[in-house]
């Protein structure tokens, strides 16, 4: 098995997934924390 | 080259200083969000997925993860990176399957002791909340050490007080904001911390990658033996295939029940969310791992490539290995952005420290105190206790941070103390959930054989000539297995009286 070859795929993988996912969350987590912060005004019961 | 050379400047230093704030005016300002436990706990039940997966990562990828993985990279090289593929594939089948994490979601718990109430009777929970409570405070013993040995490293403060100072001054700012703000702080500064050390890490990376060479990379050093270097089942690696076995054990158990990573799923606003969020955040659970690995594996390169800085990390004054990969990023990141990334790991540890911290004194307070109580407590009463224990755990952290010295690496020493409460749990759970048949003895017999693992933490288990069944693997491996085997036989041979209730809420 070639191991130097296995490193290097999950390597690369690793640093363009990553990048692609930090991105989606960026832009989606901003929209989520202005619904979290309104869920949070509401009265306890309401949930 | 002089060891602790840095390239921190007094601009660094001002990065650091003003960032740091931040949490603690967010922990101010989000104070009038909390209004009662389930907000301060999990932040009203109202995350949605792209704003969990923040802060699942947020709280996953802390300082200590970069340190521990970083010091496995130094030590193990390429090879290491196998832990890491390991842990994802665990996390993507927990997420593709829900399997635990949908249905704990689904009961609306706020910590893995209760779900032991409700299936198994008060007493488990109280027994399964002290072992939790013990593994999960014990597992973050070392934190502040490792923390410390960062920011020494990042800084090139080499006074041997300066371990003492850092830690101290690093547990106030986390102890000030977590007791202000509980979860929704927590969650805010995740994702603040989420943005800035992941665009950190990846940057970094580039510049860690260009100072050694893409090509260097993938070749071992001249001084290790290269079948070492790349193959984790070699035995000369360090690790194994017992040790490998382990970790498919502990990084899915863990996966599915460490409690700071699924009060994370707990808090998603439905259990499709905590689904989602799992199988999502396996490319983030790859990074944490294979990223600081990489900044590890560069730093024994540039290091090899010295014989002075060589020289430090061997012979009996050696320095700590987790030396490494601060010294490195020391010399090779350049000042402003080495500031911006000290800042981000440092937010980062504040990030890790109080999800653990929130994680362990609301199990104390929930699972403990309320029980014993008979349930006699008020919210209000609740949310002082669980600050209190905020407070208390921090004392204890300090303290043994400043003496013990862990005999395994710090990634062993985590893996072992974290199976003190994954053992039980896994099999409890999991026995709970999806076998009829699993009683209140079973439960009782597996939580405690949780605590043998805390014999992988002795003094016997490092040095020459260890014996295999006095390794840290082995006593992992075997508190996983007599926690399963307890569970069937105690449950076999000695079956509730009563039918088991009905788990639902």
């Amino acid at each position: 098995m070639n191991w130097a070859m296995l490193w290097k795929v999950v390597l690369i993988f690793t640093l363009s997934g990553y990048s692609l996912l930090v991105i989606i969350v960026i832009f989606g987590g901003a929209g989520n924390i202005v619904d979290m912060l309104r869920d949070l005004r509401k009265p306890p019961d309401q949930d | 080259m002089d060891v602790f050379a840095t390239n921190f400047r007094t601009l660094d230093w001002v990065i650091v200083c003003v960032y740091i704030c931040i949490p603690v005016v967010i922990g101010i300002i989000v104070k009038k969000y909390i209004r009662q436990l389930s907000d301060f706990i999990l932040a009203g039940r109202s995350l949605k997925l792209f704003i969990a997966i923040a802060t699942l990562t947020g709280t996953e990828l802390g300082l200590v993860t970069v340190m521990y993985n970083a010091e496995l990279g130094f030590k193990h090289g390429l090879s290491a990176f196998h832990v890491g593929i390991i842990e994802t594939f665990c996390i993507l089948a927990i997420g593709l399957t829900g399997f635990i994490v949908y249905k704990l979601r689904q009961l609306r718990i706020m910590t893995i002791p209760e779900f032991y109430e409700m299936r198994f009777g008060r007493n488990v929970r109280i027994v399964g909340g002290i072992i939790l409570a013990l593994g999960g405070i014990l597992n973050m013993g070392l934190f502040l050490q490792a923390g410390a040995r960062f920011m020494m490293g990042v800084t090139g403060y080499s006074n041997p007080a300066g371990l003492k100072l850092f830690m101290s001054a690093m547990l106030i700012m986390v102890l000030v904001y977590t007791v202000l703000g509980g979860m929704v702080s927590v969650v805010l500064n995740d994702f603040m911390q989420f943005v800035v050390l992941s665009i950190g890490m990846l940057i970094g990376s580039m510049f860690a990658i260009s100072k050694v060479g893409w090509a260097n990379l993938f070749k071992a050093p001249p001084m290790v033996d290269s079948a070492s270097w790349f193959n984790p089942i070699s035995e000369g690696s360090g690790f194994g295939s017992l040790y490998v076995i382990f970790m498919v054990i502990l990084t899915f158990s863990a996966g599915a029940l460490w409690q700071s990573g699924t009060l994370r799923a707990l808090s998603a606003k439905t259990p499709k969310v905590a689904k989602q969020l799992y199988a999502w955040s396996s490319v983030s659970y790859l990074a944490r791992r294979v990223i600081p690995m990489l900044w590890g594996v560069c730093a024994f390169i540039f290091i090899s490539q010295s014989p002075k800085l060589l020289a430090a990390f061997q012979g009996p004054d050696a320095l700590n290995s987790q030396f490494g990969m601060p010294i490195f990023i020391a010399k090779v990141l350049p000042s402003g952005f080495l500031g911006l990334m000290a800042a981000g790991m440092f937010a980062a540890f504040m990030s890790t420290h109080d999800s653990y911290l929130l994680s362990w004194s609301s199990v104390i307070t929930q699972d403990i105190v309320a029980p014993l109580k008979k349930d006699n407590l008020s919210d209000k009463s609740r949310l002082l206790i669980t600050r209190i224990c905020i407070v208390a755990i921090g004392i204890f952290l300090l303290i043994w941070g400043l003496w013990f010295e862990a005999p395994v690496s710090l990634w062993n020493y985590m893996a072992v103390t974290g199976t003190i409460y994954l053992a039980g749990a896994f099999t409890v759970v999991t026995a709970g959930l999806y076998w009829k048949k699993a009683s209140k003895t079973g439960a009782k017999i597996a939580l405690y054989a949780g605590l043998l693992a805390i014999l992988g933490i002795g003094p016997w288990t490092t040095g020459e000539n260890v014996p295999f069944y006095l390794s840290d693997k082995f006593i992992g491996v075997m508190t996983f297995l007599i926690a399963f085997l307890g569970m069937i036989l105690g449950s076999l041979i000695f079956p509730d009286k009563t039918k088991p209730k009905e788990v639902k809420r």
